[in-house]
């Protein structure tokens, strides 16, 4: 879908996914580093155990559908060429703190002096201007001031991050969103715009509207442990946690009912429970008495079955249970595995192979998914910079200088 | 006028389906201009109109803060899907549109002869995207749960809680936040491809599969080297310290993440702690990894002595990684949001002034434009059928009269 389209991915760890995902629809996504490799955002662990920037499994992860060039921003000569490249660019996408790219001389106005159809987006942990532009944030600190961490974790400890980087997993998409509506507007104006994309910002969206909710009925909200308001959300099967919501509404109420049923087969819904009157259930109305004698019985039902029993049953009897699946699960699951949402790299120069999931989405018209492995270091520099008109004797004058 | 406003003026979009996964995509071309009409039924009511509502409530369905909340300046159109004059309504519909965004269960279209194979035959450039939890193939494709169980299938849950404790989950359902960036981002990506080829496409989205391709590096990670990332509380791999500490008042705490020796230097500096910085077992984030309680302990017992925010803006201010935990309370005072005008006052008919959201998404010539409040259930019906598909007020009244349009 952006076949022909040039980007220009300047970014660090929390902008990886978003070339990534751009890449992925078709654009030429040419991530440039410094000479020697983007050292922070080649971190550990490394495939083999062996410490390489270009066996960081973090970077081959989110770096694939990309081509890789080195450029040395902070000398005259690297500057020159990357304000080569953005004139023959649709889009630049970069981290750098506010600021920090004009200091080195890169700047919007400039770079789209040379080119108006240049589109920039700058991804930063709060946006480009007011009293936080220039704070530091990675993934813990955003989704803190996002309003999530308050409400993650157990009531008697401090509040809990997922370990995996949700920040960058709500931006990514974000930051790819806001270029793909600058790529569209271009069509009509020619012009390019500048995107301005807050990570701290996206965050909020995990709230599902909570901020404007307690505006109206402002009650204080404590973290749940693994209860989701009144009920429990996550429950011990007999190997493991499942999710599984104890909550009303018409369209959850035969999920309840069938869930019953299936307690029955195995002797283990108390009498009361299957006398029970689900029709008019609402959690947000009963007693909690009532809520402790329902999870006690739902739960002495779960913890004598896997969660394979029982998410087998939920697929059966359309019940909403699920697993808490782990990597080696996910690897494993049925219906991922059905629709091939997983292919395999080969790393030919470390005799590896590795699964990667392949896409996110499928179209009729248009492939989405990976195209090509993440660079090695400069992989592409000559490949590159020769597309992008620079010569032969100009290029090993670069390599000399150590520009490039 | 604002640019911004317009890159989406003149679009055409209609929604089927319900909660949040489908309607909060569609939201980012509605605040830009795009004309987005909702297909509901009294009959069937998106459950967000009935999260909270009690036999009592005076509005009913129009009376559901959070639905209202999630679709702005979105129109609402009632059709009772289950007779075939409502269907034909929304086949026409259909071809007034330019987008057609749904997340129902993946049977349900076809059900209604409304897939995109029936679409697309006289609407060849139509852009069609289904999301779902599990995607429109495969086994078990038909699976009920909600973005509760999303989070579940897609290893959320797993990675979040403590080690020494049971999972739980991040707040809220993190595939109904996750998915619907990359809805909004195809459905963008299939506008400007359009524009370029006069093609249409049909797409078709899991909610679990878009969070599993987030979590590239946990596949990659257990693929490579057989390793199962397990929750670990706030700890990090690359920074130390990397936790969350107590502040002065009920239930405050700062967040704070060293990422440098520099950094860990400035944060010693600030706690007039010069035994710490000249502690070599703490120099480097390995020996700070391997000595966390000892650290934590001494972070924890100068940080309870302040304001959360107070300490973040000094820490800051030092190069020091940090940020207050944020309530919601935190959240609509809070000066950053504010200066990207993040929250919007507007009049809801029924429930009064409502505080709306919007994107992270900025160009620079001012905010998304708000202009009304989640409609009610079928507040633009007539609208919609006279003055854009061009019924006959008779017309429009025959369809009332058989119970059509609820």
């Amino acid at each position: 879908m952006l076949a022909g389209i040039r980007i220009l991915d300047l970014t660090q760890e929390a902008g990886f996914l978003a070339g990534k995902i751009l890449g992925d629809l078709g654009a030429d996504v040419v991530k440039v580093e410094p000479p020697g490799g983007d050292l922070a955002g080649r971190r550990g662990p490394y495939l083999g155990d062996v410490e390489d920037p270009e066996r960081s499994l973090l970077w081959l992860a989110l770096n694939t559908s990309k081509r890789g060039v080195t450029l040395q921003l902070a000398s005259d000569a690297g500057h020159e060429i990357f304000r080569k490249l953005a004139k023959r660019a649709d889009v630049v996408l970069e981290t750098a703190a506010p600021g920090a790219l004009s200091e080195l001389g890169i700047d919007y106005d400039m770079l789209r002096g040379d080119n108006p159809g240049l589109i920039q987006c700058a991804l930063t942990p709060f946006g480009r201007t007011g009293p936080y532009a220039a704070y530091r944030a990675h993934d813990l600190v955003t989704v803190a001031m996002g309003g999530n961490s308050a409400l993650t974790g157990d009531p008697d400890r401090p509040p809990v991050r997922c370990s995996m980087p949700t920040a960058y997993f709500h931006a990514g998409p974000e930051a790819a969103l806001g270029i793909a509506m600058a790529l569209f507007a271009r069509e009509n104006s020619g012009r390019g715009r500048f995107v301005d994309v807050s990570m701290h910002e996206a965050q909020l969206a995990t709230l599902m509207t909570g901020p404007g909710q307690f505006a109206r009925a402002p009650h204080p909200r404590r973290r749940g442990g693994s209860k989701l308001g009144r009920t429990r959300e996550i429950w011990q099967a007999k190997d493991g946690d499942i999710s599984f919501g104890l909550r009303g509404g018409q369209a959850r109420i035969p999920n309840l009912v069938a869930t019953v049923e299936c307690m029955a087969e195995d002797d283990m819904a108390p009498r009361w429970l299957l006398d029970y009157d689900w029709s008019s259930y609402n959690h947000n109305s009963l007693e909690d008495a009532e809520i402790e004698r329902l999870e006690a019985a739902f739960g002495a039902f779960f913890a004598t079955k896997t969660r394979r029993e029982l998410f087998e049953q939920a697929l059966e009897r359309r019940i909403m249970l699920a697993p808490c699946n782990d990597a080696r699960e996910i690897l494993e699951q049925p219906q991922l595995r059905h629709r091939e949402l997983f292919t395999t790299i080969e790393y030919p120069e470390f005799g590896a192979t590795i699964e990667h999931p392949a896409f996110f989405a499928k179209s009729n018209a248009c492939r989405i998914g990976i195209r090509r492995r993440a660079p090695r270091i400069g992989e592409h520099n000559a490949e590159v910079y020769r597309e992008f008109g620079l010569g032969t004797d100009e290029l090993a004058e670069l390599q000399r200088d150590g520009a490039i | 006028v604002a640019e911004n406003a317009d890159i989406f003026a003149g679009l055409k979009i209609l929604e089927l389906g319900a909660g949040a996964a489908g309607p909060v995509a569609t939201r980012y071309f509605a605040d830009r201009g795009a004309t987005v009409v909702r297909i509901e039924s009294a009959k069937r009511p998106d459950f967000l109109r009935m999260i909270h509502l009690t036999a009592d409530d005076p509005h009913g369905l129009d009376g559901s803060p959070m639905f209202i909340l999630m679709n702005p300046n979105k129109q609402s159109v009632a059709v009772n899907m289950s007779m075939p004059e409502g269907v034909a309504v929304v086949k026409r519909l259909v071809g007034w549109a330019d987008v057609v965004s749904e997340n129902f269960s993946p049977k349900a279209m076809a059900k209604w002869g409304l897939d995109y194979a029936a679409l697309s035959s006289d609407h060849p450039d139509l852009i069609m995207l289904s999301s779902c939890l599990f995607g429109q193939t495969g086994p078990q494709r038909m699976y009920p749960g909600f973005g509760g169980q999303g989070a579940a299938l897609a290893g959320f849950n797993h990675l979040t809680g403590w080690p020494d404790r049971g999972a739980v989950g991040p707040y809220g359902t993190i595939t109904d936040s996750l998915s619907p960036r990359y809805v909004a981002l195809l459905i963008a990506t299939a506008l400007y491809h359009r524009k370029r080829t006069g093609q249409g496409q049909y797409i078709d989205v899991s909610q679990i599969e878009t969070a599993v391709y987030s979590l590239s590096e946990m596949i990659v990670r257990y693929s490579a080297r057989g390793e199962v990332i397990e929750r670990r509380g706030n700890a990090s791999e690359c920074a130390a310290p990397h936790a969350v500490y107590p502040c002065r008042g009920d239930d405050r705490w700062i967040a704070v993440a060293v990422f440098d020796d520099g950094a860990w230097r400035a944060l010693c500096d600030e706690m007039g702690a010069a035994d710490l910085a000249a502690d070599r077992r703490f120099a480097t984030a390995a020996g700070r990894n391997r000595h966390g309680d000892e650290i934590d302990d001494r972070i924890a017992a100068w940080t309870r002595t302040f304001d959360a925010h107070e300490l973040m803006r000094r820490l800051q201010a030092a190069g020091v990684e940090a940020g207050a935990v944020q309530s919601f309370d935190d959240l609509l005072g809070d000066p950053q949001l504010a200066e990207r005008n993040h929250f919007e006052t507007l009049p809801h008919d029924l429930l009064g002034d409502m505080l709306f959201e919007r994107d992270a998404i900025r160009f620079g010539d001012g905010p998304p434009r708000l202009h009304s409040a989640g409609p009610n259930l079928g507040q633009h019906t007539r609208f919609i059928l006279g003055d854009v598909l061009g019924l006959s007020a008779d017309e429009i009244e025959a369809l009332v009269e058989r119970d059509v349009l609820v």
